[in-house]
């Protein structure tokens, strides 16, 4: 029971943030699960690093909210694996959480490059 | 997954399952390509992916199924601890099935009679039934064409109001005349009720009152199918009724049986087919007051104003007729469940009642189960204790309690089902042949099974749910650590249980207490004297007047039965009358007493029967002033009439009634002779003012009544004989013993007491059985301390005083609260006793004297068997 609660954080901690990065990957074109988790790991020079115990139960989520459809296709190395889609509506989404990113990275940032000694006059 | 094998799910799993062993193979081909060796690329790529079951459980939460597994796991576990103490599973199964089935079973007539007042007509919670008049039990139809003309003609309320009238007749034209039930109706008949055709037409606004030379008929889909096989054509072909030819216009929908509730009509005509009926379609009073009125509300529209709008329509007809309508005119409306026409007044007046009785057994048997489920979860308290340490939360506890008692409770309503499916038909054993058309019985549809479910399932939630709360209660450390030392889990079980026990004593004493008035008020009514004499008795229908004979020739015939049935040897006297008494059938008349001013809207109506000569000899009512009729009372004679001594007291107090006149159907008519009152309807009736016309001056439908020497039945055969020997196409019709007819009167206190008394029963033996129990299982638990006892010196009486005292007190207690509830409930029934008050003393003392003695011996066993024990081996057992 604790260790799935340590899951469940973790999802929570990540999630407005894991959301927005699947549907980015899926805008370059559908994608399964691997190669999502590859194409974050390359794009973000190796920083990021997907667990799947995150990864599968917010692309299952997103698929229940209809941003992502799904289907199986063979892979280029003729694996047959559950390829994800991003549909109009994950589109949509995509757009106000990337709306949102840039706001709070906007207002983290006018927090934290604040020179002294505007701050304390 | 067993127990809900949903297929979709199971896909889903299968599906995950491979999504993952596909990131699986691609991270070990990408190692590979990398130059990983083949088994430490596997490895590498399971350490990566991490805890597979995990991620798969994580993930299926998403799909917001898990309840539906968790749900699963937990009736998995449910029947696992069930299955492992058959004896208590069958046992509350069993309980509880019979508790549903008693529910059901009296929901299942309810809903086949009062739900389905109509059948095969659309919305019939749209539908009043109109009375005019004073209000009464069983009134007569209430409305002239006229009146109802005008009432549908100037209301603003009703999208349609219908009229009928019942009546029989006999089908000829085959090789044997047929009773059948027949209506006169409006036009509108079956648009009000919502009915189309299977084949042909219904009526045509104009054909309402215009007669035919050849009349239009519509058969009923039984009809149809029995006499006429069927038949596709039938439409346009002519057949015989009353040995007139009547043309078929249209066939009515299985199951349609027309507009009376729990009556059958097998065919319909319009309201003067023949045009024999001018004057009654053209008078407002007497016998142009011959239809029963049903309406259907707009939409919206409530009872209380259509029945104001009514009123007022009324207003203006009386105002414009007021010699037509003196008396009561104001209109009341009520919903087809309780139409006071046809069955379903007598069904509201009793069914209802039965069913609360039947929910108050269910409560009662969901107690004694909670006890029993209680002292199973204190058996079960380490393995409860247990499983709470190990991080089971106090929820998941109790839903996995509650649950196995709704699981049990499930089983039980499934069994209650299939009881159910049989006992719903069992309404019709309820009445003896009679001549109605009744078509009573229960129904077994959606709404029963629904109800079976609903009650199952709150049932098993009141069983689980008490015990599991408490049991969820105590605190696992103490259990566990405190196992040898705790009795019957602590004093709040014993609390908990003690007030259960009380409660089903409490709930079985009114259950006592009505069925056993009920049995008083049926041998009551059974000691009865009716005022006549109904032994040695034969009644006999003769289908005269249906059959389509002139006037003439009709009265010639009664003449001819009543020479040949007088002439029969075992025939001590023969009278013909139109009228049974008690046999929920009766006439009614306004009629005008001469010199008498009626109080204001105060009922002329006079219930009236037709009966020649000898008729009262028969019976054994006396005559107490005046003469009978005799053979010249006929139609060429002035009209007399003979009455009863509450219409001789009502119309003239303190006066001599004979030569006094009276006006009936605007005919005049002489008082000759007082008989003494007699019962017409119920025992139990308020008197109401008879007036007995002569037969050959009044006379409508010919029974034969014979007085016989032996058994009226040997009789039968040969009066049938004696009336065929005149006419062989002669109906006869209904020939039985009087005795037998007027059970009618009595059925419905059958019903109530054969249930209230079935239902007595289950609730003593549940409420004994827990008392036993509860004092038997207590008393083990003490086995240890009593031997103490024994061994500091106590006596065997006063361990005998110990456990006794103990389960008295907890019957005393039950007694007083059920008393209490007891004389509530009786004053709900009070309507329905006869020659009984509803707190009737002696029947109170004897029920509260069983149901003490019987927990007196529920007590003393185990009292007794304690006190047998050997002190020694009881302070050794633990």
């Amino acid at each position: 029971m604790s260790e799935k609660d340590q899951y469940k954080n973790r999802i929570e901690l990540l999630q407005g943030t894991l959301d927005m990065l699947i549907l980015q990957t899926l805008q370059w074109g559908p994608q399964h699960g691997y190669g999502i988790v590859q194409a974050l790991r390359l794009r973000s020079g190796d920083v990021l690093q997907v667990e799947t115990g995150s990864l599968y139960p917010a692309l299952h989520r997103l698929e229940r909210q209809s941003w992502v459809q799904c289907e199986w296709k063979q892979s280029e190395s003729k694996q047959k694996a559950r390829y994800y889609r991003i549909t109009a509506k994950g589109k949509k989404q995509l757009a106000s959480d990337l709306g949102r990113w840039e706001r709070i990275v906007e207002a983290i940032g006018s927090v934290m490059y604040v020179k002294p000694e505007e701050s304390e006059s | 997954m067993k127990w809900f094998p949903s297929f979709g799910f199971q896909r889903r799993k299968r599906e995950l399952q491979e999504e993952i062993d596909a990131h699986l193979q691609m991270a070990i081909t990408d190692r590979v390509a990398r130059g990983e060796a083949a088994e430490t690329a596997r490895q590498a790529a399971a350490r990566e992916f991490g805890n597979i079951p995990l991620v798969q459980d994580v993930t299926r939460d998403m799909w917001g199924q898990a309840w539906l597994e968790q749900l699963g796991r937990d009736v998995r576990y449910a029947l696992r601890q069930l299955r492992k103490s058959p004896g208590f599973s069958i046992t509350a199964t069993a309980m509880l099935a019979v508790a549903i089935c008693a529910n059901s079973t009296v929901f299942s007539w309810i809903d086949g009679t009062m739900l389905r007042p109509i059948p095969g007509a659309r919305d019939t919670g749209d539908l009043v039934s109109l009375q005019r008049g004073e209000r009464n039990f069983s009134p007569t139809p209430p409305f002239s064409y006229l009146d109802y003309r005008d009432l549908r003609e100037q209301n603003h309320t009703f999208a349609g109001i219908l009229a009928y009238h019942h009546d029989w007749i006999t089908l000829t034209g085959g090789a044997q005349p047929e009773r059948a039930y027949i209506a006169n109706v409006s036009a509108n008949y079956f648009d009000v009720l919502g009915i189309k055709p299977v084949l042909g037409r219904f009526f045509l606004a104009e054909e309402e009152t215009r007669p035919d030379a050849v009349p239009n008929v519509v058969l009923g889909y039984s009809l149809w199918k029995t006499r006429y096989a069927e038949d596709p054509a039938i439409v346009g072909k002519s057949i015989e009724i009353a040995r007139h030819p009547v043309t078929v216009i249209g066939v009515a929908p299985e199951g349609v049986v027309g507009a009376m509730p729990g009556i059958r009509e097998d065919l319909w005509v319009t309201l003067d087919p023949l045009g024999t009926d001018v004057w009654r379609m053209t008078h407002r009073s007497g016998g142009a007051v011959w239809l029963n009125v049903i309406g259907r509300l707009r939409p919206g529209v409530s009872r209380g104003q259509a029945a104001q709008d009514l009123d007022t329509v009324m207003h203006n007809i009386v105002a414009a007729f007021p010699d037509d309508h003196l008396g009561e005119n104001r209109i009341t409306l009520d919903p087809m469940w309780r139409s006071p026409f046809g069955a379903n007044g007598y069904m509201a007046a009793t069914l209802p009642i039965l069913l609360a009785f039947a929910a108050v057994v269910l409560l009662l048997t969901c107690a004694n189960v909670a006890t029993l489920t209680l002292v199973r979860f204190v058996s079960r308290r380490r393995e409860l204790a247990i499983r709470q340490s190990l991080g089971a939360n106090r929820i998941q506890l109790i839903r996995q309690m509650v649950l196995e008692s709704v699981v049990l409770s499930i089983v039980a309503g499934a069994v209650a089902l299939v009881l159910t499916s049989w006992t719903s038909k069992t309404f019709g054993w309820f009445f003896p042949a009679n001549s109605s058309p009744l078509t009573l019985n229960g129904s077994m549809d959606h709404k029963v099974v629904i109800g079976i479910a609903v009650s199952s399932l709150l049932a098993g939630m009141l069983c689980g749910a008490l015990p599991a709360w408490r049991s969820s209660h105590a605190a696992a450390v103490e259990v566990l650590k405190a196992e040898s030392a705790s009795i019957s889990g602590g004093s709040r079980n014993r609390k908990l249980l003690s007030g259960l026990v009380v409660a089903q004593i409490a709930l079985s004493l009114p259950l006592l207490l009505c069925s056993g008035l009920f049995l008083r008020t049926l041998r009551n009514l059974a000691g009865a004297n009716p005022g006549f004499e109904q032994d040695h008795i034969l009644t006999a229908s003769v289908g005269l007047n249906i059959a389509g004979y002139s006037h003439d020739e009709e009265q010639v015939i009664r003449h001819k039965i009543l020479d040949r049935v007088s002439a029969l040897p075992g025939v001590k006297v023969a009278s013909l009358t139109d009228w049974i008494p008690m046999t929920l059938g009766h006439k009614g008349e306004d009629a005008y007493p001469e010199g008498y001013a009626p109080r204001p809207h105060e009922s002329l109506k006079v219930l009236h029967a037709e009966v020649s000569p000898r008729y009262f000899e028969s019976l054994h009512i006396p005559i107490l002033e005046g003469r009978e009729f005799t053979p010249d009372d006929d139609e060429k004679a002035p009209r007399v009439l003979i009455v009863d001594q509450t219409a001789a007291r009502r119309y003239w107090p303190g006066q001599d009634p004979l030569g006094k006149k009276l006006w009936v159907w605007g005919r005049l008519f002489t008082v000759v002779g007082v008989v003494r009152n007699s019962t017409h309807t119920f025992v139990n009736e308020s008197p109401e003012p008879m007036v007995y016309m002569s037969f050959f001056q009044a006379g409508y439908e010919t029974m034969v009544q014979v007085k016989t020497e032996g058994n009226p039945v040997d009789l039968a055969p040969v009066v049938e004989n004696a009336i065929h020997e005149i006419d062989t196409r002669l109906p006869v019709f209904d020939v039985r013993p009087m005795r037998e007819s007027t059970q009618m009167a009595s059925s419905f206190a059958v019903i109530q007491s054969a249930l209230a008394g079935m239902f007595a029963l289950i609730g003593l033996v549940l409420a004994i059985t827990g008392i036993y129990g509860l004092v038997a299982y207590r008393t083990q638990m003490r086995t240890h301390e009593i031997g103490i006892r024994m061994a500091l010196g106590a006596s065997r009486v006063d361990v005998l005083r110990l456990v006794l005292v103990q389960g008295l007190w907890l019957t005393g207690t039950g007694v007083a609260l059920g008393l209490a509830f007891a004389l509530g409930l009786t004053r709900l029934i009070a309507r329905l006793l006869y020659g009984i008050g509803a707190n009737d003393p002696i029947t109170v003392v004897s029920v509260v004297m069983l149901l003490g003695a019987m927990s007196l011996l529920a007590c003393y066993l185990p009292a007794h068997r304690a006190m047998r024990r050997n002190p020694v081996t009881a302070i050794r057992e633990l």
